[in-house]
Order: C-alpha cells, then sequence, then structure tokens
C-alpha cells in the first residue's frame, strides 16, 4: 500500500524519515528491556494518534493495513503461553486446563506481553510507511546521513522494480508448463528469475550512466533539511518512551 | 560492425536501419559513450561527438552532451515520482536546485507530460513512461539525442504519441537526433540523412532518404529492412478458410489478480478449429490475460473456458502442452535453457523432434548456427523468433501469441507468416494479441477488441481492416477511469 499524497504532505509526512526511523529504532531498543504488556501498547496506541492528528492516515487505511498484523501478533502470542515451558512448573499458578494441556498465569502474561510487542512494532511500522515518500527516505539518507548516492538510489531504483519481479516469477512458473514441464517450483525457475533481476540490473545502470550518474558532484532537486518539527517529534518520541517504560516499571 | 561511415550536421536527424542482430544500438550506445567505456569491444576507426573523439574521451564529457532513450519503458525509470526521475539527469550534471525547478516543468511539457508531475513513475503507461525517459534526456539540453527503438514496446497510441513530440523536436532543430526505429513511415518521414546497416554489420548506404530508398531500396528490402509504405505493398489475403469443429469455448468468463479489479469480465467466445484471430484493444485491455486463461495458464475467478472438451487451467502440463500453445511477449521470460539447440527441444516428444530443424530455419535460426548459441545472447528479433520456435515445433491445436511480431525485420516476419499459414491451414486455431495492422491484415480472419477486459467488437475481417481505430477514446476514458467504452454493445 503506497502512502496517498496527503499524508506525505502532512506534518508527520514532512519530517524527516530519519527521525522518524531513529525514534522508531528507539522504542523498539527500549522495548527490549520490558516484558511488561502496558509498555508497547501506550506506544502503539501514540503512533496511532500522532498518524491520525499529525499524519492524516484515516482509520480505514490503518485498519487494512494494521489487522492482518495484530492478528498474527496474537496468533503468535497465543502459541507462547500455550507452548510455554512455565505450563509444565507445578509451582506455577494454574488458570485452566485444556485436555492435556495446562494453561499457568506467568505463561499468559509472557505471551500478552510478547503479542503486545509484535503490535507496538508492526503499528510503528506502518506508520512509518504510511506517512514517509521512499524517495525522501532516499533524499535523506543521501543529504542527512551522507549514506553514498549510488547505494541509495540503486536501491530506490531496485525498490521499483519488486512488483516486476512478481510478474516475471508468475509468467516463468506459465511458461513451464506450457512447454509440457511438470513442477510449479523447479530451481530452473529461481535461475530464470535470478537471470532477469541480473539483466534488469543491467539496463537500469546503462540508463542510469547515460544519464550522468556518478559523473562527479551532485546537486539534488529537492533539499532535505532538519526543522523545528524534527527537533519536536524527536522529543516527543524520547518523553514517550521514557513514560511507557516508567509506566511499566511501576507495576 | 564495421567499415561503417557517417556524419550528421548539428539539429539534423539521423535514422539509422538495418535487419535484426546488425549493430543499431551498439552504435547507439558508442555514441552516448557507453561502448567503449562501460561496454568494452574490439574499436577501431575514428568517432567524432560535438568535436570530441568518443573513443578517447572519458564517458563524463560525453554523457554531458548526448541523451540516450532505450527500448524498454519500465527499466529506465529511476526515482518514484514522475518530476524526481526527470531532475535525476540534472542532479547528476550538478545543475543548481533552482534551475532544475524551472526546466523540469519544461521538459515535461516538451514531452507532453505538464499534469503529471507528481504522478508515480510506476502508474504511468508504458508510452508515458517512454515520453518520461524523453523528457530525462531532453531536460539537460543534450546537443545530442540518441533513440534506440524508443517506441518498440508501445501500443500503436503510444507510438504516435512519441512521434508526435519527436516531430517537435526535429522541427526545433534544437538537438542532433539518432533515431533507431522500425516503424518506417513515421521515422522515414522524420530523418534528414539515413544511415543503412546490413546483417553483416557493413554499410550498406548512407545519405538523403529519398537518394537512399532509390539507391538502395532493393537491397534493403533483400536485407530484411522495413521501407515507408510497406503497410501498403500487399493486398488483403485470400480467405479461404477451412473451419472445422469448435475447438475453444469460454462462458461468463471473468478474472481479476485483485478479486476488486477485474481485468477480464464476462467474456463469452467460440473459437473453432482453422480460424485466424486477432485479439486487438489498447495495452492494458486484458489481452495476454484472456490468451493465457484460453491457453490455461490462468485459472478463471468466475465463468468457465473449455478446450477441446476440457477444463485446460485442471490439465497435467504434458496433456495441456499438447493441446495448447502460448508465446510470451518477452522472450527471456521464456527461456529454460543455456543453450539455444536445448531450447528448442526441451520438453519435446520424440515424434516432434523431427520438425525442429525446419521450424528454425524458416525462421531464420538455423540450428547448425544457433545450436551452441546463448538464448540470451540473441538480439531481440532473434529472441522472439526462437520463443515462436519453441512452440511451433509441437503443433498444438491452440496457438496463442502475444506480440508476435515486436522487434521483427521483415525477413523474420515473413518466415513467421510462412509457418503460421501453414499450421492454420493444417487446422490449428491461432489467436494473436498484437497491435500490428499489418499482421492483422496478413493473417487474421477474425478480430475480437477488447477495452477494460469486455469484448466490445467481434468481427469477420473479409476485406483490410481500418489501419486506424478509436481506440485513443478508450484509453482517454479509461485513464479518466470514467465514460462508458466506445462502442461498447
Amino acid at each position: 500500500m503506497e502512502p496517498a499524497d496527503r499524508q506525505l504532505a502532512s506534518p508527520l509526512g514532512q519530517t524527516s524519515p530519519l527521525v522518524k526511523l531513529g525514534v522508531a529504532i528507539g522504542w523498539f531498543v527500549g522495548l527490549a528491556f520490558t516484558t511488561d504488556v502496558r509498555p508497547p501498547i501506550v506506544l502503539a496506541c501514540l503512533a496511532l494518534l500522532a498518524a491520525i492528528w499529525f499524519g492524516s492516515v484515516d482509520l480505514e487505511t490503518l485498519a487494512r493495513g494494521l489487522t492482518p498484523l495484530w492478528i498474527a501478533a496474537l496468533a503468535i502470542g497465543a502459541f507462547n503461553a500455550l507452548f510455554a515451558a512455565v505450563n509444565l512448573d507445578p509451582a506455577a499458578t494454574e488458570l485452566a486446563r485444556i485436555g492435556p494441556f495446562r494453561l499457568t498465569q506467568a505463561a499468559v502474561v509472557g505471551g500478552l506481553g510478547l503479542a503486545a510487542r509484535v503490535v507496538a512494532f508492526a503499528t510503528v511500522g506502518i506508520v512509518f510507511a504510511q506517512t514517509t515518500d521512499p524517495t525522501r527516505l532516499v533524499d535523506a539518507l543521501v543529504q542527512q546521513a551522507r549514506v553514498s548516492p549510488r547505494f541509495a538510489y540503486g536501491a530506490l531504483a531496485a525498490y521499483q522494480a519488486v512488483p516486476r519481479f512478481a510478474q516475471d516469477l508468475a509468467t516463468l512458473r506459465q511458461s513451464r508448463r506450457i512447454r509440457g514441464l511438470p513442477g510449479t517450483w523447479h530451481p530452473r525457475i529461481l535461475i530464470g528469475l535470478l537471470i532477469q533481476a541480473i539483466r534488469h540490473a543491467d539496463r537500469l545502470a546503462l540508463a542510469m550512466d547515460a544519464r550522468g550518474f556518478g559523473m562527479g558532484p551532485r546537486t539534488t532537486f529537492r533539499q532535505v533539511r532538519w526543522t523545528a518539527v524534527d527537533g519536536l517529534l524527536l522529543v516527543g518520541g524520547i518523553v514517550a518512551l521514557v513514560v511507557a517504560l516508567g509506566l511499566g516499571g511501576a507495576r | 560492425m564495421r567499415d561503417v561511415a557517417f556524419e550528421a550536421a548539428p539539429g539534423e536527424c539521423l535514422l539509422v536501419v538495418g535487419p535484426s542482430g546488425s549493430g543499431k544500438s551498439t552504435l547507439a550506445l558508442a555514441i552516448a559513450g557507453l561502448v567503449p567505456h562501460e561496454i568494452p569491444g574490439e574499436w577501431s576507426g575514428r568517432l567524432e561527438v560535438d568535436g570530441l573523439d568518443a573513443a578517447g574521451t572519458p564517458r563524463v564529457e560525453l554523457a554531458a552532451r548526448v541523451g540516450l532513450v532505450f527500448q524498454d519503458p519500465g527499466s529506465q525509470v529511476v526515482m518514484d515520482r514522475v518530476e524526481d526521475d526527470v531532475a535525476f539527469g540534472l542532479e547528476n550534471r550538478a545543475w543548481p536546485p533552482e534551475l532544475m525547478w524551472t526546466r523540469v516543468p519544461e521538459a515535461l511539457d516538451a514531452v507532453g507530460l505538464g499534469g503529471l508531475a507528481r504522478r508515480r513513475t510506476g502508474h504511468l503507461s508504458g508510452g508515458e513512461q517512454q515520453r518520461l525517459a524523453l523528457a530525462g534526456a531532453l531536460a539537460p539540453r543534450p546537443g545530442i539525442l540518441v533513440l534506440d527503438e524508443p517506441t518498440a514496446n508501445l501500443d500503436p497510441w503510444g507510438a504516435a504519441a512519441f512521434f508526435d513530440r519527436l516531430r517537435a523536436i526535429r522541427e526545433s532543430r534544437s538537438a542532433t537526433i539518432v533515431l533507431i526505429e522500425h516503424r518506417a513511415d513515421d521515422a522515414w518521414a522524420l530523418a534528414d540523412r539515413v544511415l543503412a546497416i546490413g546483417a553483416d554489420g557493413a554499410p550498406i548506404d548512407f545519405g538523403r532518404p529519398s537518394d537512399v530508398l532509390t539507391r538502395s531500396g532493393d537491397r534493403l528490402r533483400d536485407e530484411g529492412v522495413w521501407l515507408p509504405g510497406d503497410l501498403l505493398l500487399t493486398g488483403p489475403q485470400p480467405r479461404s478458410e477451412v473451419l472445422g469443429p469448435l475447438l475453444v469455448d469460454a462462458r461468463k468468463l471473468s478474472f481479476g489478480y485483485d478479486p476488486d479489479v477485474p481485468v477480464i469480465r464476462h467474456v463469452e467466445l467460440d473459437l473453432v478449429a482453422g480460424e485466424r484471430v486477432a485479439l486487438a484493444g489498447p495495452n492494458g485491455s486484458g489481452k495476454s490475460t484472456l490468451g493465457r486463461l484460453l491457453a490455461g495458464l490462468l485459472r478463471p475467478t468466475q465463468g468457465r473456458v473449455r478446450l477441446d472438451g476440457a477444463d485446460p487451467a485442471r490439465l497435467s502440463a504434458v496433456e495441456l502442452a499438447r493441446r495448447a500453445g502460448y508465446v510470451f511477449q518477452d522472450p527471456e521470460l521464456q527461456f529454460l535453457s543455456t543453450r539455444v539447440g536445448d531450447e528448442v527441444f526441451l520438453g519435446l516428444r520424440p515424434e516432434e523432434r523431427a520438425t525442429a530443424p525446419e521450424v528454425m530455419t524458416g525462421l531464420g535460426l538455423p540450428l547448425e548456427h544457433f545450436a551452441d548459441r546463448s538464448p540470451y545472447a540473441l538480439s531481440g528479433g532473434e529472441q522472439r523468433r526462437l520463443s515462436l520456435a519453441c512452440i511451433l515445433v509441437r503443433r498444438p491445436a491452440l496457438l496463442v501469441l502475444d506480440e508476435p511480431t515486436f522487434g521483427q525485420d521483415r525477413r523474420g516476419y515473413e518466415g513467421l507468416l510462412a509457418i503460421l499459414r501453414d499450421r492454420v491451414a493444417g487446422g490449428t486455431c491461432l489467436v494473436a494479441a498484437t497491435h500490428d495492422a499489418r499482421f492483422i491484415r496478413d493473417v487474421a480472419g477474425r478480430r475480437i477488441a477488447l477495452d477494460r477486459g469486455r469484448v466490445v467488437a467481434d468481427e469477420t475481417l473479409v476485406l483490410e481492416p481500418p489501419l486506424t481505430d478509436a481506440a485513443p477514446a478508450h484509453e482517454m476514458a479509461a485513464r479518466r477511469g470514467s465514460g462508458p467504452a466506445a462502442g461498447a454493445p
């Protein structure tokens, strides 16, 4: 799902993608230090509110992106609660017994904590994707983080080719079928896909060279500059993380 | 290529013609400085570009003077947004940002994409992407514009729009144009000079278009080069159809990769043995998808297809290959071997193997010369003929071809025509998704037009079909996403 123009023009869309990325990574690292349910849920809710208030993302878009990820998070949590080693500990408080399975309180708390963290990761990821223009991300990486242009723009061009590879894969499989060759996952298909990827990269590199890429010093069409909003987002992100972790610590 | 000599004065348009594999693309890359700097090879002689010796000048210096547009629209787009993509070449040449902001809209206006500056490049049609590539090449105001078969992958409406823009550039004389192009009528009208190269890479002629036609027209025709007026040379083909029993029937056929976005809608179709059907319609109208459904490569989301009484999508691969053949638009996606010889014999039953040499020779790819070569190292036209050969060796009852004549020189085209006529006479049902009016006239007995997944016309072709079509209106309507299809039943 590509972000709509309205989302990219929003305050959250106009902040430096690097700050957003930094806050997201800071949150992920911070959440690794707690098993409590509350901090990840608080941060996920804050990310959602920020997406709606400052990111112009509508609820329907969020719901469509998040529903499958949240369901997956709950499934991971349930699986971990059900098969946790602590369920075998006779001293642990038993909550329920389903056939041969014994479900303990500690396992449920652990499962919920895991599910909550997966929910937080998924939510922050979707909010980032829905408010970040890929071009702006690459511009910021080159201009603000001094990443090599050859790597960054090459990666952007490769990212644009992803839908093409999905089509190529389907065609390669059909091509085997129409030649009377059984097996839709023959290794030769992957070789064909690899050949296509290399040839596409070749053509693209040639087209980039033909347009003077790598000639020498470059200028930039779209300047990404640090703004006060970036500072606000950074401070807000740190405060949110400290408060959320504090909630967890106060249990 | 060897011993080639030519010159073009500033503002002139030089057309380069020659059969498939004659080295035209190599010449284009040499002028842009990519040969021999990026792609090495044996180099002798002298090539001067804007007063600079091409082999001795750093590529950077040449790239600053030359804009290059390639054949494949999809692999020239670098950036995610239209205006960023045009600015890419300016950034590389270190233009100051304020100049870029005035030059990018100018370049987009010059190619007729003025309103699409903020559009995502992946959402453009192939024709629009190709004009975007032209804008990207034009933006740094190169003295020389090199175009390597820029319209080969476009539908007729995309190609016409591209040529409109090219004519305007030629009229303004703002850049020297080096054009490699198979669409002879448009290209020869644009040219000030023509350079003709033969199949062996040796020059045939160089001069004014009218002089080259007079002096070397016959020679060029023999070499397999398309010339202006070729579309009108032969009359309509006799339509002595020997129609057989019902072979394919489709009922209430619908398909969509995404259930919300149907690509094929409620198609009803009967095809009989010996029939020659052209599937027409603009890019994106569902021609290839319908072909894949009929050939059992896709499963309908609604409705059904019967091929010779069976559901082709449920047949085993071996059973399917016996009844249906499908030639994909991109030949490289069809190749499964590293030798041409292995490729053509792949999966053949013993009784089919005997026909392979004859088919390969008929398509201008005699096995004695081509068997040991890599399919990926062939020229574009040769690759397409090989992909056709791999299916034609099997004699399936239903033969579906996706744009079989793209990039074919005259010799390849005539070889293909002879084999197809022979197959149809033997009872094969031929379905070709094609924009090629010449191919439709030479081959088809029935024309089925699609627009946004629906059949909007189904007609028997008795005489020459009209060469133009009402489809630009369809395309416009499709892009706006509103309005009924013109000519909808």
